[in-house]
């Protein structure tokens, strides 16, 4: 059989059985089968009859939730790596990526969307072509994937910087600009594949941004409205010149008023395709109902993002951020010593799924989906990532249900799988533990 | 292949148990049809002990009603009672032209349904290949990997409103082999319910096992579950062998078994249903007192039969030494007597219910006196 014929100790063909699986907005009890060997979910039954091919390994997940890895588009670092923040060496750099990879992973995030700062063009030189996909080199030990590299700036609204350093924003007058800026070598590359930048956050109303968008999106990069003092009609002239999505909606960009409603306006639209809009659902940037708005005005296209810098997980205390500032961390609370500006947030994703869905109403699949099917959709990669459908990259997190006594029901990751392979089991980290 | 009248000697002959008859198990509901009927399999799987290099051979059917077997049999899997690592399964039939992907092909009924959930090994499992360039060479083969394993042991299948089993639509020869049907329009058009509704869709032929490769199986269980299959179960059961209704093509079978819900048996006579109901109740219940569980030979071909010249029918060359009769004659009498000399016993000794074969019977044992009646009857 030719299941037999890899290597002994990691089973070529695991089944998971007695599980529920997000499939479109419900949970629905099948198995799925998966292929250590390629990486991918398999067409079981066409294996099974064409191939001959049975499991090798049947997993029993007690009824519990099997869904697709989580995706984070907006995400600054972790353990205690900054990805705006070149280090002396590139070595040294790769080797802290890979530490915040592997810690990632164990939080249920398989790909992301590394992001960087406003910063100086050096900076975008030294660390960009470190942070592009990997997709054709990672094992799955290499823990969560860079699907690209996410840049927030520095061609934005100087009034809505957020924490941005005010020193390094800049405004774009033509497309030779941005080339200079990120490097034309992270921004105009031969295919998408090899392209480091995925997505750009800009102010469309900075410079002549709007007259780049299309350039921009040419390259097979997403742009992103965001920390933009956009009125409602600049916000419509940049989704008709091909913005595709709003960089964390309501934080960073004028509010909604209801004689202007601004960026937001953008999800009141039914003529035309709205775009996607990324939402921090970590109970300090956003009230719960600000997200339930949203939400209801245009539910298919709410992407969970994190936010989150290298600050995530470290104790209370004052640490120093980029350009000499410093930051204030009182519990998942961040915000600019001196000042009361928040600078990102600490929670990781499955928690924002768990608020946003105790928030919204909306389903356990389709809070899933948020951080998801949604933005695998809004990266072009919906057959890809974010999906349990055959073919697929078997990129999976086994959730649990609890019933915390003070927030409600809460899913927990207990197990992640990479391309196919076990890559984090809480219950065997707990065993060790005790 | 027994024929009706063949006797029971010739049976126990052939190995074949004493007690072969149709079993009709009559349940409250479907539920308890399919509990019956899984229970059953499991009971025969294990009562065979198959072994890798002797599996136990399942012939299986598609359609509503199996569906809950299926899923009772997947529970017992489950719950760790039943192992299908040694089973091999012949699939009754398979649409000709639909991909086998489709959600309507029996491949992925079959797989969504059961095998998927169990441990049986995918060599294990044969189903005709609708897509197959000769289908006439496809249902050739079917037929002669049947007769590699040995024949099936046991063939569950399901029965149409119209008394079909498998595709064998009325009017299907009964000495059918598998083979490539063309559907009867009542088929089409209950099947259409399957295929969005459009009659266009449904398929048009499917390939299926034959009557006889039915009748070939060592046991064949029929379920019939539901008021509209009343008719063809009445069709199958009360009138005669008739290929309208090739359901009663199993009368010639010595191992069915028809499991029924209340329902199935409402175009059944009282007395029909009251038959076969006594015969359960007398303990005949198929899991305990069906046939024993005997082995015997996995061929198509019944073992022929062993030729035992009988005594007498040749002329013996010489006169042949007097032994001992068996019959209920009182022979200790005669013991003193010349064992070579001839002596008849008298006539009236033979018969054991005159009043002289109670004489008989009184000379070791108490005197019983007969009735008069059966003297009566004698003189």
């Amino acid at each position: 059989m030719p299941g037999k014929t890899s290597a002994p100790n990691t089973p070529r063909i695991t089944k998971f059985t007695n599980c529920r699986l997000v499939r479109g907005s419900s949970l629905v009890e099948q198995d799925l089968w998966i292929d250590s060997l390629t990486g991918k979910i398999l067409k079981d039954q066409e294996a099974f009859y064409e191939l001959h091919l049975s499991p090798d390994e049947i997993i029993d997940l007690g009824g519990r939730i099997l869904a697709p890895g989580l995706i984070d588009t907006q995400l600054n670092g972790a353990q205690g790596f900054d990805f705006s923040v070149p280090c002396a060496t590139k070595d040294e750099y790769d080797q802290g990526l890979r530490l915040v990879n592997q810690g990632l992973a164990r939080t249920g995030v398989t790909s992301y969307l590394p992001t960087v700062v406003s910063s100086t063009p050096e900076v975008y030189w030294k660390v960009l072509p470190s942070l592009g996909p990997t997709a054709n080199t990672h094992t799955p030990l290499d823990g969560a994937e860079s699907l690209g590299a996410h840049v927030e700036g520095p061609f934005i609204s100087p009034g809505r910087n957020g924490i941005h350093k005010p020193e390094v924003l800049r405004s774009a007058q033509t497309y030779d600009d941005l080339l200079h800026c990120y490097g034309s070598s992270n921004l105009a590359p031969p295919t998408p594949h090899t392209s480091p930048i995925k997505m750009i956050t800009a102010a469309p109303e900075v410079g002549n941004m709007m007259a780049q968008i299309p350039h921009i999106t040419d390259a097979g990069i997403i742009y992103s409205i965001g920390h933009s003092d956009a009125t409602y009609e600049q916000a419509i002239s940049a989704t008709h010149a091909g913005a595709r999505m709003i960089t964390h909606l309501f934080n960073a960009m004028r509010p909604f008023y209801h004689r202007n409603p601004g960026v937001f306006g953008l999800l009141g639209q039914s003529e035309r395709r709205r775009p996607f809009y990324g939402v921090i659902a970590d109970g300090i940037h956003l009230h719960p109902t600000s997200i339930k708005i949203a939400y209801n005005a245009h539910p298919e296209g709410l992407v969970l993002v994190t936010d989150a810098m290298r600050l995530c997980g470290l104790p209370d205390g004052v640490y120093e951020w980029t350009n000499g500032e410093r930051i204030v961390k009182t519990g998942a609370r961040l915000t600019l010593e001196g000042s009361d500006k928040i600078a990102g947030s600490s929670a990781t994703l499955i928690e924002c799924v768990n608020n946003f869905r105790r928030w919204s109403g909306a389903s356990t699949a389709d809070a899933i989906n948020a951080a998801t099917a949604v933005p695998a959709r809004l990266l072009g990669l919906e057959n890809v990532k974010g999906c349990l459908d055959a073919g697929a990259d078997a990129d999976l997190v086994v959730l649990g249900e609890s019933d915390d006594p003070y927030s409600g029901p809460t899913l927990t990751v207990d197990q992640v799988w990479k391309f196919g392979v076990k890559i984090h089991d809480a219950d065997k980290v707990a065993a060790v533990a005790v | 292949m027994s024929t009706p009248h063949e006797s029971d000697a010739k049976k126990v002959a052939r190995g074949l148990p004493f007690s072969e008859s149709t079993r009709v198990i009559i349940r409250e509901d479907p539920q308890e049809v399919s509990v019956y009927i899984a229970e059953y399999i499991v009971s025969r799987i294990k009562a065979f002990k198959p072994t890798e290099t002797q599996p136990f051979v399942l012939g299986l059917p598609t359609g509503s009603s199996p569906e809950i077997i299926y899923k009772i049999l997947v529970q017992r899997h489950r719950a760790g009672e039943i192992s299908f690592k040694n089973v091999v399964t012949f699939n009754m039939d398979e649409y000709v032209g639909l991909p086998r992907d489709h959600p309507e092909s029996y491949h992925s009924f079959m797989y969504k349904h059961f095998f998927s959930h169990v441990d049986i090994p995918p060599q294990n499992i044969n189903i005709l290949d609708g897509n197959a360039p000769d289908l006439a060479a496809e249902c050739a083969s079917f037929d002669a990997r049947i007769a590699r394993y040995g024949g099936i042991e046991l063939f569950l299948g399901g029965v149409g409103p119209d008394g079909h089993i498998a595709f064998n639509e009325p009017g299907s020869s009964l000495a059918s082999r598998t083979r490539v049907k063309t559907l009867a329009y009542d088929t089409i058009i209950a099947n259409s319910r399957f295929f969005d509704n459009d009659v266009n869709k449904v398929p048009r032929m499917a390939m299926t096992v034959g009557i006889q490769t039915i009748m070939d199986a060592r046991e064949v269980v029929i379920v019939a579950t539901g008021a509209h299959k009343a008719f063809a179960v009445q069709k199958g059961l009360e009138d005669g062998v008739n290929h309208m209704w090739t359901l009663s093509a199993l009368q010639l079978h010595p191992h069915p078994l028809i499991v029924c819900d209340k329902d199935a048996t409402l175009e059944l006579k009282v007395k029909t249903v009251r038959y076969f109901e006594s015969i359960e109740q007398a303990g005949t219940d198929a899991r305990t007192q069906g046939p024993p569980l005997v082995y015997r030979p996995r061929t198509y071909v019944p073992a022929p039969l062993p030729v035992k010249k009988a005594p007498g029918l040749t002329t013996p060359d010489r006169t042949p030494v007097k032994v001992p009769k068996d019959l209920r004659i009182n022979t200790e009498l005669h013991r003193a007597m010349e064992e070579d000399e001839l002596t008849p016993d008298s006539m009236s000794s033979r018969m054991v219910d005159s009043a002289i074969g109670g004489l008989d019977g009184a000379l070791k044992n108490d005197l019983i006196f007969d009735r008069m009646g059966a003297r009566m009857t004698t003189l």
